[in-house]
């Protein structure tokens, strides 16, 4: 009897599988039957295992079963070796056909001569996707990707501890003095919302740094005041993401890519706001757009583009938001996910990436100088503009 | 028969000009010989180390790195000028010297634990009447077969400051003190401020040191016990009936005997120490602000993040001469090639 119950829940939850629309096996891109062509290699970096993979593979399933014709080898790299690995492959005239990942190489990608110009081959095929999401992937006018998923991080919070969250700067530090705990990445990245929300600005016009003429600096001494009052600060990620998922810190400021991985262990509790608004005004958390690129050596162009658009279509990009929690850049992908809806919110309201080569030697400055003025070895005065002096000295301002 | 045949072949070859085979100079046909190898050697190593140095000259990037791409602009000696007056604003906190000075004093601290606790491991084994003699040896050689990633993400992990077996086993140790466990959220990797005030190291050099003493003993306990082995045991004896203390005859017999296998593998672990890349980029990152980076790491980070390949080329030479001085002192200590010369 007990058997038979098992066999009987067994098969419910195959057909439930099979007709539901939520899994990652069956939520897929909509390409139509047969467009899709040839061989096509497709590099991705996603974590294993992580609900991006979940989420890609269950699209490329779909595509590759409309698309008998296709045949599809999908690739994953380690996030921190995608961009080298595409670049010194695409170089010499090998890599895979198309590859996804974030924007941040695109402008130095480009200007390499390895990427190939979309403008002519997606005309008239992107007019469901919003403007934000196409400039993304823009590079001096020039189209170089097809937009997928906007990125930016947002406020995450237990809602089991922190019932309202933050929405102003002095919230957020009245509720840590008040015993809350907030942890978060100690890196230019995660921390470059802030200073918007203080009035700073880091590039003029010109693509010279201006982040030492305020704004930034009171962005630092209000991170180190919220150190001062309990705030934690994390070299390692996967640490800080931790005592996030365990319990241990209450809110932690992350992107959309770990939502799938946090709705596992918080659930209901989880909840997601934009980052406070500071005294200037609203926080400006770098917005980045991942797109699918397609190498200038590629073997199958049209096959390559043809995917690319299969994944990105409405159905594809709604598999995304409900696997993996990601924000879709097409505005006929309806967000029925409440926390996805405030990382779209997020992204709204960040600063668009820049693509220049000005804004590449960003990184190791203000890296150093936010390790330097968190762990007290500089002034954030100081810290700032010696970061500013080292990214003007590398740009030749 | 055979006999005669080969007779006759010798004598047709005596019979042939000089120098020759149907006109062919002999050394043309050794040339012939070693030409394939030549080729390749040329195709996969001159050619790659000749391309460096043409790139040293150059501010070659990204743009210049595609097959049908324009050349990289002639920058003359800037780029090693730049490294070694730091002028590498890519990267902050850039010092070339001081750099080499931490990567010199990283490899030679790591050498001497390494065969200071290798020698003494390998006496103690080497006792008479040591119970399990194999079964030690067997465990002892675990840390060359582990491979260093491994070990490093262990390591990294066991100095996890909230979570690590490291502050864990320190708070147990500190509970029988009565000291709180509190006092044992060490920041093994991430904190900035030195350990010990007059010494400008930062703690994640002690982490690093204690990760690769564990990794890098075992190699010496095995040439140790080889030379030891090698020692014959008349020596001892004679030393003994002289009147010999044990401690004297360890000074005297064992350490002297010990020495002609052990420079040269002390040389080879500096060679290795000096270029671990693995266990510093797995471990700390070259963190805190780049005070744990040695030349091979900065070489990736120049290359991997920051795609400045003229400046990397120009960084690579001055590794490689470095180590070449390196290699060319360790050879006329260790008089390794002396026998070929």
């Amino acid at each position: 009897m007990k058997l038979k119950a098992i066999a009987l829940l067994t098969i419910a939850m195959f057909v439930a599988t099979a007709c539901g629309g939520g899994t990652s096996g069956t939520t897929g891109g909509g390409a139509a039957a047969g467009s899709i062509k040839g061989n096509i290699t497709l590099w991705h970096a996603y974590g294993t295992g992580s609900s991006e993979e979940t989420a890609l593979n269950g699209v490329i399933d779909t595509i590759k079963k409309a698309n008998p014709d296709a045949k599809i080898t999908v690739l994953q790299i380690p996030f921190d070796q995608v961009f080298n690995k595409f670049q010194t492959e695409a170089a010499a005239g090998g890599g895979p056909d198309l590859f996804t990942a974030p924007n941040d190489e695109l402008g130095n990608e480009v200007r390499a001569n390895l990427l190939l110009p979309l403008d002519d081959k997606l005309k008239g095929k992107l007019d469901k996707v919003a403007p934000l999401g196409v400039d993304g992937l823009k590079v001096n006018g020039k189209l170089y990707g097809v937009p997928m998923l906007f990125k930016a991080v947002a406020l995450y919070y237990n809602k089991d501890k922190v019932p309202t969250p933050p929405k102003t700067t002095d919230e957020l530090m009245t509720m840590v003095k008040a015993g809350k705990t907030i942890v978060q990445n100690q890196n230019g990245y995660h921390l470059f919302g802030w200073p918007q929300a203080f009035g700073g600005k880091l590039l003029d016009d010109s693509g010279k740094c201006i982040a030492d003429q305020g704004g930034w600096a009171d962005a630092m001494q209000y991170q180190l005041d919220l150190k001062k009052a309990g705030g934690k600060f994390e070299t390692d990620g996967g640490r800080a993401d931790t005592s996030f998922r365990q319990g241990q810190v209450d809110m932690i400021i992350n992107g959309p890519w770990v939502l799938g991985d946090y709705k596992k262990d918080l659930g209901a509790k989880l909840g997601v706001a934009p980052m406070p608004t500071g005294p200037k005004g609203k926080a400006g958390p770098l917005t980045g757009v991942d797109g699918w690129y397609i190498n200038n050596s590629a073997k199958n162009v049209d096959g390559a583009i043809a995917l690319a658009l299969a994944i990105t279509d409405a159905v594809g990009q709604k598999a995304y938001a409900d696997v993996a929690g990601d924000v879709p850049v097409r505005t006929d992908v309806t967000i029925s996910d409440p926390l996805v809806k405030s990382f779209a919110d997020a992204s709204a309201t960040g600063f668009a990436r820049p693509q220049s080569a000005e804004f590449a030697n960003y990184w190791g400055p203000f890296g150093d100088a936010v390790t330097k003025i968190i762990e007290g070895k500089s002034t954030p005065a100081a810290g700032i503009a010696d970061a500013c002096k080292a990214m003007n000295t590398a740009n030749k301002k | 028969m055979a006999a005669v045949i080969d007779a006759s072949i010798d004598e047709a070859k005596l019979a042939e000009p000089a120098g020759s085979k149907r006109g062919r100079p002999r050394w043309l046909t050794a040339y012939l010989y070693i030409l394939p190898a030549l080729v390749i050697m040329l195709a996969v190593t001159y050619w790659p180390i000749l391309f460096q140095v043409y790139m040293s000259f150059t501010d070659y990037g990204l743009r210049n790195l595609r097959f049908d791409a324009p050349g990289a602009n002639f920058v003359g000696i800037e780029n090693y000028i730049n490294l070694i007056t730091n002028q590498v604003a890519q990267i902050a906190n850039f010092n070339f010297w001081g750099m080499l000075a931490f990567n010199l004093f990283w490899t030679f601290s790591n050498v001497i634990f390494h065969i200071t606790i290798g020698i003494l491991i390998a006496v103690l084994l080497n006792a008479k009447g040591l119970w399990f003699r194999g079964v030690y040896r067997a465990i002892f050689i675990l840390p060359i077969v582990i491979p260093t990633l491994v070990v490093a993400t262990v390591w990294k992990n066991m100095f996890d400051t909230d979570f690590g077996a490291i502050n864990q086993a320190l708070a147990g140790i500190g509970g029988i003190f009565g000291i709180s466990p509190d006092n044992f959220h060490i920041r093994w990797i991430d904190q900035v401020d030195p350990p010990i005030s007059w010494l400008p190291l930062p703690l994640s050099y002690f982490a690093l040191l204690i990760t690769n003493i564990w990794l890098g003993w075992p190699f010496m306990t095995i040439i140790a016990t080889g030379a030891l082995q090698s020692i014959s045991k008349e020596y001892y004896e004679a030393a003994s009936i002289d009147g010999a203390s044990g401690r004297q005859q360890f000074f005297n017999i064992t350490l002297p005997l010990l020495r002609p296998a052990m420079i040269p593998a002390a040389m080879y672990g500096m060679i290795v120490t000096f270029n671990l890349f693995n266990l510093i980029y797995m471990v700390s990152g070259g963190g805190p602000l780049r005070q744990t980076e040695i030349l091979v790491t900065t070489a990736f980070r120049l290359v991997n993040e920051n795609r400045l390949y003229g400046l990397a080329a120009a960084f690579g030479i001055y590794t490689m001469i470095i180590l070449l001085v390196l290699t060319l002192l360790t050879n006329r200590i260790t008089k390794a090639t002396e026998s070929y010369v």
